[in-house]
């Protein structure tokens, strides 16, 4: 199978997703296959060039993914990176993820999918992914397929050498971006290690590594982040994984920003998402918004959940 | 009453629930049954009990609600603070959790228990209301409320004659006091399954909720969806009022959309086994998941089961050490057997 001569096809999925219609089974098949073909050369550190515009946390709020692009600018117009947590939680994980990566089959050098640690067989069956796709497709084959796929996603990605941009954050196993680079990327989250570390770790203002309260990942204080980016030669590092009031977030002395993309999580947290523009001399803004205006699908198919039969 | 011998072999509860093969000995153990049937005996107290019905009031129903009243007086002590820092969650809630854990054994003093009880009891006490490091709410902090009703029905505070009032007078008092905490110090849903859970930060309210409506002679499970009814009955059934909460917090989309599971509920029958349902659920979603019992507590009076993981070093911290672990089967994707022979401490799933 190869992506050259699918792109007909690959065209009708992104309409169909766009109008948020899930894609059927078989669809779902065809382009987890493909996906895996696309994201298979990509590096654990994946280059991206400007301008480009970072992403954090969607969680299935597929309509708040819309206001993304419109505010943003339209795929692929606009080159984008996503730091991962597409799935869990919202309405419409199944459409959010299989958009994007209908769009990363079709565009592969402009927009850049990475793992977050809800892209995991563990935390699906937990916080909703694995529900939705039960619900939605009478069956777990699509979880399946969706989770087998999310071992490929890249771990992290570097902007012109100088940002570099993950899900979580640091690990004490990583001092350096080839350290990443040899990671053997391409299994299920492990509970500990650099790779779990990189998708779960958040930053501290007390210095130095800190236990995680979430119970995986570590704390990174802003002497850590000073040290990696000076060893590193980076500017600053991005990251998601924190809900964050106004959407973006720095830590007190500038080196690590978090970027929060769902606005009104869990659709009563009230908070603002944002998204981080990068032009073509690597000066970045933030862009805030709100949650998107709705219009509601009018079929309502009531399911009686198995507990209840 | 206790006897003070068996109140002095009390202790600071501690977690002791790290992974799969621990969660399975709880599931099978006598904490699990003390708690399953206590919740299933308070659900059984409140079936056709609307909120304003007459019912008695103990001493002892006085004083808990009177220490909850003193929980909402400490919130207004701490006033949340402009989060400059702009993180969720805001850090006046540890002051907050912080004051509430200093007060704690002053309040246990009402209840005339020995000092270790009382430092039993405390624990699930002053983690009922949220995690201090982050700042969030969920089901597990809910059963740590429990729990702490549970210890002291146990110490002899309450007897059945009270598990009414504990439902329709203290429970009901605690999610009202949760709420205004939520809102006031903007705490995250922790562990929440989003749409596809009841709710982000509560459960009980839905299964003893449904248990008030069992034999309503009018309403039924699909009166959910008519928002005139939740408004006239919201005051007296947790369900309809928590439902219309919902409502209110979520009015960018409908029912349908941000609780697809309650919607789907309300094509169920009856409200007897909507009961039945939620009891179910709770069993396999609260109490049989590692990411919320992870952060169970154990001590004398709920106990571990033996063959449970001895506490983490910070047994008396809410952080969460790492166990190393692999899994030799996840979802079919197996990994060579002499890893998993030489690693396979059972599996667990981070805290989100």
């Amino acid at each position: 199978m190869s992506v050259s001569g699918k792109i007909g096809e690959v065209d009708r999925w992104i309409e169909q997703l766009s109008r948020c219609e899930p894609l059927s089974e078989e669809d779902v098949i065809q382009m987890c296959d493909l996906a895996k073909e696309v994201l298979s050369v990509e590096s654990n550190v994946q280059s991206v060039r400007c301008p480009v515009t970072v992403c954090g946390d969607i969680h299935g709020q597929f309509h708040d993914l819309m206001e993304l692009f419109n505010i943003g600018g339209p795929s692929p117009d606009t080159n984008y990176l996503f730091m991962g947590d597409y799935v869990d939680r919202g309405y419409h994980s199944v459409e959010t993820v299989s958009l994007l990566i209908a769009f990363k089959i079709r565009y592969p050098q402009r927009i850049t999918i990475l793992r977050g640690n809800h892209e995991s067989r563990q935390i699906t069956q937990v916080y909703g992914f694995y529900d939705e796709c039960l619900r939605k497709y009478g069956n777990a084959n699509v979880w399946q397929y969706f989770t087998d796929l999310f071992d490929y996603l890249p771990l992290t990605a570097l902007i012109e050498d100088r940002i570099f941009c993950l899900h979580g954050g640091l690990s004490p196993s990583i001092d350096t971006l080839d350290h990443v680079r040899i990671l053997d990327r391409v299994q299920e989250v492990p509970h500990e290690g650099p790779i779990c570390d990189l998708l779960w770790s958040d930053p501290d203002d007390r210095p130095g590594w800190g236990i995680s309260p979430r119970g995986a990942g570590y704390t990174f204080g802003p002497d850590i982040a000073e040290a990696f980016n000076h060893n590193n030669g980076l500017d600053l590092i991005a990251r998601a994984h924190q809900l964050v009031m106004e959407g973006y977030n720095w830590t007190t002395n500038h080196n690590v920003v978090t970027i929060f993309s769902a606005p009104n999580y869990c659709y009563r947290c009230g908070n603002q998402a944002a998204i981080m523009g990068i032009d073509d001399h690597i000066n970045y803004a933030f862009i805030q918004y709100d949650t998107a205006p709705r219009k509601e699908e009018l079929h309502v198919t009531r399911r009686t959940p198995d507990y209840f039969l | 009453m206790l006897s003070r011998e068996e109140q002095n072999r009390c202790f600071v509860p501690v977690r002791r629930i790290l992974d799969n093969e621990d969660l399975k000995l709880f599931k099978e153990g006598d904490a699990y049954k003390l708690i399953d049937s206590f919740i299933c005996d308070l659900d059984e107290a409140v079936k056709d009990k609307p909120i304003s019905a007459s019912i008695p009031q103990s001493s002892s129903i006085e004083h808990v609600l009177n220490i909850l009243d003193r929980v909402g007086e400490i919130k207004q002590e701490n006033p949340a603070i402009d989060n400059m820092g702009s993180r969720f969650g805001n850090p006046a809630f540890q002051s907050f959790y912080d004051q509430v854990y200093i007060e704690t054994p002053k309040l246990h003093q009402v209840f005339g228990i020995e000092h270790n009880a009382a430092m039993e009891a405390g624990r699930y006490f002053y983690e009922s209301f949220g995690n201090r490091k982050r700042i969030d709410y969920g089901s597990g902090h809910e059963l740590y409320f429990m729990s702490w009703l549970l210890i002291l029905k146990q110490l002899g505070i309450f007897t059945k004659n009270d598990y009414p009032a504990l439902v329709v007078r203290v429970f009901v008092k605690y999610v009202e006091l949760m709420r205004s905490l939520q809102i006031f110090y903007t705490l995250e849903p922790a562990g929440s399954h989003g749409v596809w859970g009841l709710d982000d930060f509560h459960f009980l309210p839905f299964l003893f909720g449904a248990a008030q409506l069992v034999n309503h002679k009018y309403l039924r499970p699909k009166h959910v969806r008519d928002p005139e009814i939740l408004e006239m009955c919201r005051a007296d059934y947790m369900y309809l009022g928590y439902v219309y909460f919902l409502n209110k917090l979520k009015p960018s989309v409908s029912l349908r959309f941000h609780s697809p599971m309650i919607d789907d509920i309300s094509a169920v029958k009856t409200w007897s086994k909507v009961n039945e349902g939620m009891i179910k659920m709770y069993r396999a979603e609260v109490l049989g998941k590692l990411p919320i019992m992870q952060h169970y507590l154990f001590g004398h009076l709920i106990p571990a089961s033996p063959g449970m993981s001895p506490a983490p070093q910070d047994g008396d911290d809410s952080e969460v050490t790492h166990v190393h672990s692999h899994y030799a089967d996840c979802c079919g994707i197996k990994i060579p057997s002499a890893i998993s022979a030489a690693k396979n401490n059972g599996s667990r799933i981070p805290f989100d």
